[in-house]
């Protein structure tokens, strides 16, 4: 008898022209939690599928509290006990909490009809186990994203898991709630005698919550339920990446007392934003700090002219200008914008790279009567998609076969493609492997090395420190200080901690 | 060199025209050709052959006409009264007015953008989406048309007019109307594929969100679409009344709903996506020719009236399932990571 709730013995994957996983081995201690590591394409996702019944396997064998088992769906794996938490919420937006957390199993009456006075009773009970203090009539959509994140473990816990998979928990989670989760938890996994499986690209979260790891490259084992305490950081990365992490700091001098390039002046928004004042100098990166839900991206959206600004100007080169709209501000002013949601809003993941790559030079590359043939886009976009290295079999691939890592890449390369002066880049590298990562942090400094004005908006502090010349921090839709960066971790992080919560 | 490929236009592969849908209905249509030529009489006369192209040029483009909404990801159910509308306006100018035929068709397609416009403007301010703006629209042009026209037919055409919609072309085969459908095909696919214009409108339809920030005025786009299927529209009612050699109100039945069965069946058997982003100009051609093809096969096997609507009915769910299972392919590639 092993301690083992969950073990995969040499499994192996096989997708047409990918061994998405090569004899990889996991094994889950009960109560423990188990971080599951690798970069994107190592095939960390292929082995949750496999343990969640979406896939299965070509070879090797799962075993569930030591008995052999093949989930051929994830309903199944589900009814054993396994539970996913994904980073896409899996929850009813217009349904209340209590009617999510029933909805598999929604009591009736005597006439058949849904009992919502035991659907409120029997939630608050999970909710209670999880210390949460939400009325279980609450509508989902009226949450924070933390808390429908805690709804969400809440209703794997109502299905009695006894294997929790978390992927990408935090991705959108301010520090105190990443906090709260982590007590969490801990709690559960004492407590309730669930185990975890933590999926993250956030190394600084393995090392505080997870007892063991396990590392994939290339669908094999890099290492296998190593404890913890044998790893440091530079080890773990190492073991990702198969080589050292480059650390990178944006060393310039930026003159504060030059003019500025872009200045916001008292600016109040439709949205609630209260007497903005920034600027931005030629060749700066100016970070924009705070939790989310701080109204970074929707001060960006203002400025861009897709929500209404009602008072304030913003100056350009000393000149009022209005942006009317994302199509004024590129075409008129040369600012662009990142968006943080790549899936979403920075690309048509339906369309080929070529033309998503392109979308932002059609306008300028168009012949007569309009006439635009894809060769024209290739021979502009090729230098900006070779630069990236952007990772597909060609340009004609469907960009929602990419990895995440590649599909940023193209969000960028598009931009860097239209020369833009300004580039509003949010949240550049959430759910990014550690290579991209750095690779585009080397990229946003060459950027402003080479003249062109950032403002970066991450949640993500080591980022912010070693990339920005000045920190800007904002708080509940106002900006609450600004801060020169001296690019020391301890110092700047505290200051900005100090802006928020006064 | 990064590991990249050139685009395929650059290393002179062509793209595998076989495993596409328009290849699938090639074969679909060939083999209807194939049944109805051996199972009836008449099919492959010259008379039937010309009555097919007559009708088959006018399927065609009433589906161009929904399918450049359905790339926004709405619908244009107004397609039928807005094309009527547009013919009877025609009517009026050259029998009413003596208005010269090549300027009656200019103001006749004019008049059907203008129309589409309002479609496109209201959709885009209202943000309510175009089915319900459509559907009252629909009712608008067909209750004014009826209105201002009392209902009565304009019988008295230039007879150039008239006797171009029964000219016979190639041995007395086919219809120059056919010859128009396919030209504007062509003009089309040129659109979507060599302009600027036309991938910012499969990128609005696409993504509006994603396009709108990288730059593109989504609005515009969609009202160019609407615009555009008004244009279409129009052109189909004009091409509909040289047929008949008159305009009259209710040629494409009452709130012109004659017109909507081939408007949808068209585009989705040529594999445009219901949800928007992705147009087959050529392959809302061959479903255009597919549906005519059944249509016309069930009447010479005599199947009744009746049998051929249900048949038309079956194909059209089918059509919509062919869609999901596209989407849900799509989806299904991009689990693999």
């Amino acid at each position: 008898m092993s301690d083992y709730i969950l073990e995969l013995n040499n499994i192996t994957k096989n997708f047409p022209g990918v061994k998405a996983l090569d004899n990889a081995n996991f094994r889950l201690k009960k109560k423990s939690i188990h971080a599951l590591l690798g970069e994107n394409g190592a095939g960390k996702s292929t082995l949750i599928k496999i343990i969640t019944g979406v896939y299965n396997q070509n070879e090797g064998k799962l075993f569930l509290n030591n008995q052999e088992k093949s989930f051929s769906s994830p309903n199944e794996a589900m009814n054993a006990g396994i539970s996913v938490v994904h980073q896409e919420r899996n929850l009813i937006r217009r349904f209340s909490v209590g009617e999510n957390l029933m909805l598999t199993n929604l009591p009736k009456n005597n006439l058949g009809l849904i009992d919502y006075n035991t659907v409120a009773k029997e939630s608050k009970k999970w909710l209670d186990i999880m210390e949460l203090d939400i009325d279980p009539n609450t509508i989902v959509s009226d949450l924070t994203v933390a808390k429908m994140q805690l709804c969400e473990i809440a209703k794997a816990l109502s299905l009695e898991s006894k294997i929790l998979l978390l992927d990408e928990p935090t991705s959108s989670l301010s520090p105190q709630d990443t906090k709260n989760l982590f007590a969490l938890l801990k709690r559960l996994v004492a407590e309730q005698d669930v185990s975890i499986v933590f999926v993250s690209h956030k190394l600084e979260e393995v090392f505080e919550i997870c007892d063991e790891v396990t590392v994939l490259r290339d669908g094999k084992n890099a290492c296998e339920s190593e404890q913890i305490t044998n790893l440091d950081r530079q080890k773990l990365v190492k073991l990702m990446i198969g080589r050292d992490e480059q650390i990178i700091k944006s060393k310039k001098n930026i003159d504060f007392t030059e003019e500025n390039l872009l200045d916001l002046q008292s600016i109040n928004t439709d949205l609630g934003h209260k007497n903005i004042n920034l600027n931005l100098k030629k060749g700066e990166i100016l970070g924009l700090y705070g939790l989310v839900g701080a109204g970074r991206t929707e001060l960006i959206k203002c400025v861009l002219g897709l929500d209404k600004i009602n008072s304030g100007q913003i100056l350009l080169n000393n000149k009022e200008i209005k942006i009317k709209s994302p199509k004024d501000a590129l075409e008129k002013y040369k600012i662009g914008y990142i968006s943080e949601d790549r899936k979403k809003e920075g690309l048509i993941l339906m369309h080929d790279v070529l033309s998503n790559a392109g979308i932002t030079v059609w306008s300028n590359l168009k012949k007569i009567l309009s006439f635009l043939n894809d060769s024209i886009v290739y021979n502009k976009v090729d230098p900006y998609v070779k630069q990236l290295e952007v990772k597909t079999p060609s340009y004609q691939q469907i960009v929602s076969n990419l990895s995440g890592g590649n599909q940023q890449k193209i969000s960028v390369a598009k931009w860097l493609a239209s020369g833009t002066d300004i580039l509003f880049i949010d949240e550049p590298t959430v759910g990014i492997d550690i290579k991209t990562k750095s690779y585009l942090h080397e990229l946003i400094i060459e950027l402003s090395l080479k003249g062109t004005s950032i403002i970066l908006i991450t949640s993500d502090m080591p980022e912010m420190i070693s990339l920005a010349d000045r920190i800007i921090t904002m708080k509940d839709f106002k900006v609450v200080g600004e801060t020169i960066n001296n690019h020391n971790y301890e110092e700047m992080s505290s200051s900005i901690m100090g802006n928020i919560h006064e | 060199m990064g590991g990249i490929k050139p685009p395929f236009f650059m290393n002179n592969k062509i793209p595998n025209f076989v495993k596409t849908n328009q290849f699938g209905l090639l074969i679909l249509v060939i083999v209807f050709i194939c049944i109805f030529s051996f199972s009836t009489d008449g099919f492959t006369s010259r008379f039937n052959i010309y009555a097919l192209s007559r009708v088959v040029a006018l399927d065609i483009m009433i589906g161009l006409a929904m399918m450049v909404v359905i790339l926004t990801g709405g619908l244009n159910l107004s397609l039928g009264a807005l094309g009527v509308s547009a013919a009877m306006f025609g009517g009026w100018c050259m029998e009413s007015m003596g208005i010269p035929i090549s300027i009656t068709i200019i103001l006749v397609l004019a008049f059907g953008s203008f129309l589409g416009w309002i479609n496109g403007f209201v959709t885009v301010r209202t943000g309510v989406h175009s089915f319900i703006v459509t559907l009252a629209t629909m009712s608008i042009y067909f209750g004014f048309m009826t209105l201002l026209t009392e209902a009565e037919a304009f019988r008295k055409l230039p007879e150039a007019f008239t006797d171009f919609g029964s000219l016979k072309l190639f041995n007395k085969y086919i219809s120059p109307l056919l010859i128009i459908s396919v030209l504007t095909c062509f003009v089309l696919y040129y659109i979507f594929k060599y302009t600027d214009i036309g991938r910012k409108l499969i990128a609005a339809g696409a993504n509006p969100d994603a396009a709108e920030l990288s730059g593109i005025s989504v609005d515009r786009m969609f009202i160019y679409c609407h615009m555009l299927s008004g244009f279409l529209a129009a052109l189909a009612g004009i091409m509909l009344t040289a047929r008949i050699g008159a305009a009259i109100p209710s040629m494409a039945g009452h709130l012109g709903f004659d017109w909507l069965l081939p408007a949808f069946l068209a585009p989705v058997l040529g594999g445009t996506l219901l949800s928007g982003g992705k147009v087959t100009v050529f392959g809302t051609m061959l479903g255009a020719i597919l549906v005519t093809l059944i249509n016309n096969g069930l009447y010479l096997i005599d199947v009744g009236e009746f049998w051929v609507r249900f048949f038309l009915g079956i194909i059209l769910l089918g059509a919509v399932l062919l869609d999901r299972a596209r989407e849900y392919f799509t989806v299904k590639n991009s689990i693999v990571s």
